[in-house]
């Protein structure tokens, strides 16, 4: 310990230290690089694909195609797929020249500009490769084209994914299949089986965790903004504007959350970003008293009166000196909300007040409670929905220790 | 104390009226408007459709949505204030012309339709005045329309049988008063052969009712009084709140179901907390040894553990019959089919069998996190200064942990129960959901299901009121456990 440390590295040791911190990075991290590379784990075209014509990859092809992955939210995941080893890369190379804040700032920049560009019709929207199986209904047609071209003399090689299914699209004749049963369509295996409908559970569930950090990360980021704003407004100017919006805070505290956004999304079409929206929107109370409470301890220290002698503007001073001083306890009650968004939103498709044709895990474990005879309708997406809350929450608890100093255990 | 209690009480106003605009607002966010409505029943958008057609379907709306207040201004009705002139330029608006957008025609002919009886007195103005002949059709159609008041059921309940007929035959009667006009490119004109006698009638009608439709004497109450707000709350705390889709009024329906998830949320608050202090002291006194750390290793996973997953899995391990056996609990609701003829014993021990598990669920999801709360709260304490002046002093340590530190926790304990308590509020719509259970929860989401507006209004009105009662609960529990507070309140 001689050498001298930044108290950011010192509070990432300290972090780094607390028990279950490990497993729980270990595991949200999984659940990113599932969520980030679900098209390459489930997909029904081939990674590879040889036939007389010569070699192709029809998934590259598909993972930009606007028509193959119509949520809005698909194709940045499927960008990040390039883009996310890039950033780590040079995170890891440019780490000594330029500050961690510029790099993290950055890259949460170059993210938001490249979903707005996702949003904008410029990537290919085509028909896009077809899986010999996608006419359906598909049995006699795949197995005339995989014979006919068995009797021509070139069977064509292919390399599929591990979960060779669509996401998106129910299989005929294979209504809860149990797992490792054979699709009679593709004649590829179910590795978890099928739901009701006829979807592979194990590609939906891939793609699930896709909407679930989606979720967390927008519901938490609306609500953070909010809150802060509303809490840092509150806090810095006091009066009449605090008492006011103590009691709209208030009021939205006695508001149960789950029952509010219930009560809102039952009042419109639903769909994902809608509830994102709803969650960030009804979740910011807590924030807000929190944020005010560390105003108004810091808006008599010495720096924030510095910064008055100075003659900074008011917007400048609550956030660009004061809100950067009271950002550890927003980590911690962010890490908390992004676990608390995922269960509203789990929730809420669970009682069949998700979005319909968004592969949620809560909708399908309300499968699971509609078809009670069937385990893994029940447990394979539980124990996602379980595994993920745990890995949030052992970080959030893992940052209040570092980072809250009256904690000390 | 009470001054302590009527301040809290005086505070839950406020938030009370707070949370009932919120979801009066959310309500009118749905309000389907009337245009929307018609486009829906006319089966597309921006068709050319016929007055007359559209009348009938305005009269349908009104039927429909009138008690739900959504004719109705949602805050502030300033329609007693309307003009003759502003009325005569919203009529030539809705006149067809080229490049006027049929949807945005038919958007301002429905809006005027339904701006109700104020609009009767400077529409019979018009048709009374010979400088505007080609607005007299397009003017007694609104007027029929403004002056249409359609009976609810809750109007049967409120009014007169003599005041239900007049309005009954005056509704035949504003019908017969529309003169026929043609609306082309070219402008309204009145096609009507009985055009003058028609008037002559609009201008008697008006004589005989210009009571009930006078304006100067209404419009200044109204401004506040006549709005979707007042009309809504009015039916709420009136306990008229009719739920057009169920055909019944909405506290009869929640009558039935909200004693239910009363007795459960009460029995599982009771539970957690009688199982989270103990528990929690236990852990905390025992710092450091295996069965510590197991307790809080086990709570923190509990606590992860979503309570939709838990009771899914409930249901299927001990609730379905298998080729093994039957199942130890039954997976629907609260009592068996034929509970009416059980002994009472057996009812209740009927009960419990199908409670069992429904609470055990509401339960867990409080308690690992209160008894979290209790151990770490309890370790503060047992750290504090004064409790190494009890011990120094040589009380025992049962004296010390019960007497001195757990009196100081109670306090922080309830503060956060009461918090928490809102927090936890939704997860009884879930098992309500999971078990069947025929409560308020899984009646909100039926309502939710159903786009049940006046429904959901009253469950969730009804919830929130029975969370105010568990905070104002927790208050006074917090006057009782901390002298402080009495102190200050006197």
């Amino acid at each position: 310990m001689d050498k001298a440390r930044s108290p950011l590295a010192m509070a990432m040791r300290r972090f780094i230290c607390v028990r279950g911190v490990v497993p729980g990075l270990i595991l949200l991290s999984g659940f990113v690089l599932v969520a980030i590379y679900a098209p390459l784990i489930a997909s029904e075209s081939a990674l590879l694909w040889i036939d007389k014509d010569g070699w192709s990859l029809p998934l590259l092809h598909e993972l930009f195609n606007r028509r193959s992955y119509p949520q809005r939210h698909d194709l940045l995941f499927n960008l990040l797929i390039i883009l996310a080893p890039l950033i780590i890369i040079s995170v890891l190379v440019l780490r000594r020249r330029l500050g961690a804040g510029f790099l993290l700032m950055s890259s949460i920049g170059m993210v938001l500009a490249i979903w707005v560009a996702c949003q904008l019709p410029i990537l290919p929207s085509h028909e896009g490769w077809r899986a010999p199986w996608r006419d359906r209904p598909g049995d006699a047609h795949t197995i005339r084209v995989w014979t006919a071209a068995a009797e021509q003399g070139t069977p064509p090689k292919a390399v599929f994914p591990l979960v060779p299914h669509r996401y998106d699209a129910p299989y005929e004749g294979a209504i809860l299949k149990a797992p490792m049963r054979v699709n009679p369509v593709t004649r590829h295996r179910f590795l978890l089986g099928t739901d009701s409908i006829g979807f592979d559970v194990l590609a939906r569930m891939v793609f699930g965790a896709r909407i679930s950090l989606t979720i967390g990360l927008v519901a938490t980021a609306i609500a953070m903004g909010i809150g802060s704003i509303l809490g840092a407004v509150s806090g810095y100017f006091g009066g009449w504007t605090d008492l006011v919006l103590q009691r709209l805070v208030e009021i939205m505290m006695c508001f149960p959350t789950f029952i509010l956004v219930l009560v809102v999304i039952s009042m419109f079409d639903r769909n994902i970003f809608l509830i994102m929206g709803v969650i960030g929107l009804t979740g910011w109370a807590g924030t807000a008293r929190l944020v005010r409470g560390e105003f108004l301890s810091q808006s008599v220290r010495d720096y924030v009166l510095a910064a008055e002698a100075l003659g900074l503007s008011r917007t400048r001073i609550m956030f660009r000196h004061i809100l950067p001083n009271s950002m550890s306890p927003l980590l911690i009650t962010a890490t908390f909300m992004i676990a608390g968004s995922i269960f509203t939103e789990s929730g809420l498709a669970f009682l069949g007040l998700g979005d319909p044709i968004a592969p949620s895990w809560g909708q399908m474990l309300n499968q699971g409670r509609e078809n009670l005879h069937y385990a893994w309708l029940i447990y394979v997406p539980g124990l996602a929905v379980f595994l993920l809350l745990t890995s949030l929450n052992l970080i959030g608890n893992g940052l209040r220790e570092a980072l809250d100093p009256k904690s000390t255990s | 104390m009470i001054a302590y209690i009527l301040r809290r009480l005086l505070w839950m106003i406020p938030t009370f009226l707070g949370i009932l605009m919120i979801t009066f607002g959310v309500m009118r966010l749905q309000s389907n408007s009337l245009s929307q409505e018609m486009e829906k029943a006319s089966g597309g958008e921006g068709g050319v459709m016929d007055a007359k057609l559209m009348a009938t379907g305005v009269e349908n709306y009104l039927a429909r949505f009138r008690s739900t207040g959504l004719d109705l201004p949602a805050l502030v009705n300033l329609r007693g204030f309307t003009t003759k002139e502003k009325v005569v330029d919203k009529l030539r608006r809705t006149a067809r012309g080229p490049g006027v957008s049929e949807h945005r025609r038919n958007r301002l002919e429905t809006d005027l339709w339904l701006e109700g009886h104020f609009l009767v007195e400077p529409l019979a103005q018009i048709i009374a005045d010979d400088a505007l002949a080609e607005l007299h059709g397009p003017a007694s159609l609104a007027l029929s329309l403004c002056a249409y008041y359609p009976l609810n059921p809750d109007d049967l309940k409120r009014l007169s049988q003599e005041e239900q007929r007049r309005r009954q035959t005056r509704n035949f009667e504003v019908r017969s008063l529309r003169i026929d006009y043609v609306n082309t490119e070219k402008g309204f004109s009145t096609t009507d052969t009985d055009g003058a006698k028609k008037r002559a009638t609009v201008a008697e009608f008006w004589k005989r009712n210009a009571d009930s439709f006078s304006r100067s004497s209404q419009r200044w109450g109204a401004i506040l009084g006549e709005t979707g707000f007042c009309e809504v709350m009015g039916k709420l705390f009136t306990g008229n709140l009719f739920s057009v889709k169920r055909k019944e009024y909405v506290f009869n329906v929640i009558s039935d179901r909200w004693k239910v998830s009363f007795t459960i949320n009460l029995l599982s608050i009771i539970i957690a907390w009688c199982i989270s202090v103990p528990l929690g002291i236990r852990s905390a006194r025992r710092i450091g040894t295996i069965e510590d750390q197991v307790t809080t290793n086990a709570l923190f996973l509990l606590w992860s553990l979503p309570s939709f997953f838990i009771g899914t899995l409930l249901l299927h391990h001990l609730c379905t019959d298998t080729a093994s056996g039957r199942a130890w609990f039954p997976n629907r609701g609260l009592s068996s089919q034929d509970a009416l003829w059980m002994s009472t014993p057996r009812y209740l021990l009927d009960l419990a069998w199908h409670g069992f598990l429904p609470l055990s669920v509401l339960c867990y999801a409080s308690f690992t996190s209160l008894s979290r709360y209790m151990r770490a709260d309890m370790l503060e304490q047992l750290r504090s200064d004064y409790v190494r002046t009890a011990r120094a002093k040589g009380a025992d340590e049962d004296h010390v942990v019960y007497r001195h530190a757990l009196r100081n926790s109670m306090v922080t304990m309830i503060t956060l129960g009461a918090g928490l308590l809102s927090e936890l509020f939704g997860g009884f719509v879930i098992v309500e959901y999971i078990f069947s259970i025929p409560g308020l929860g899984s009646l909100l989401v039926e309502a939710a299901r159903e786009q049940d507006a006046p429904l959901i209004m009253g469950s969730t009105v009804i919830s929130v009121g029975l969370l105010l009662v568990g905070i104002l609960i927790a208050d006074v529990l917090y006057a009782v456990v901390d002298p402080r507070v009495r102190s200050r309140y006197g």
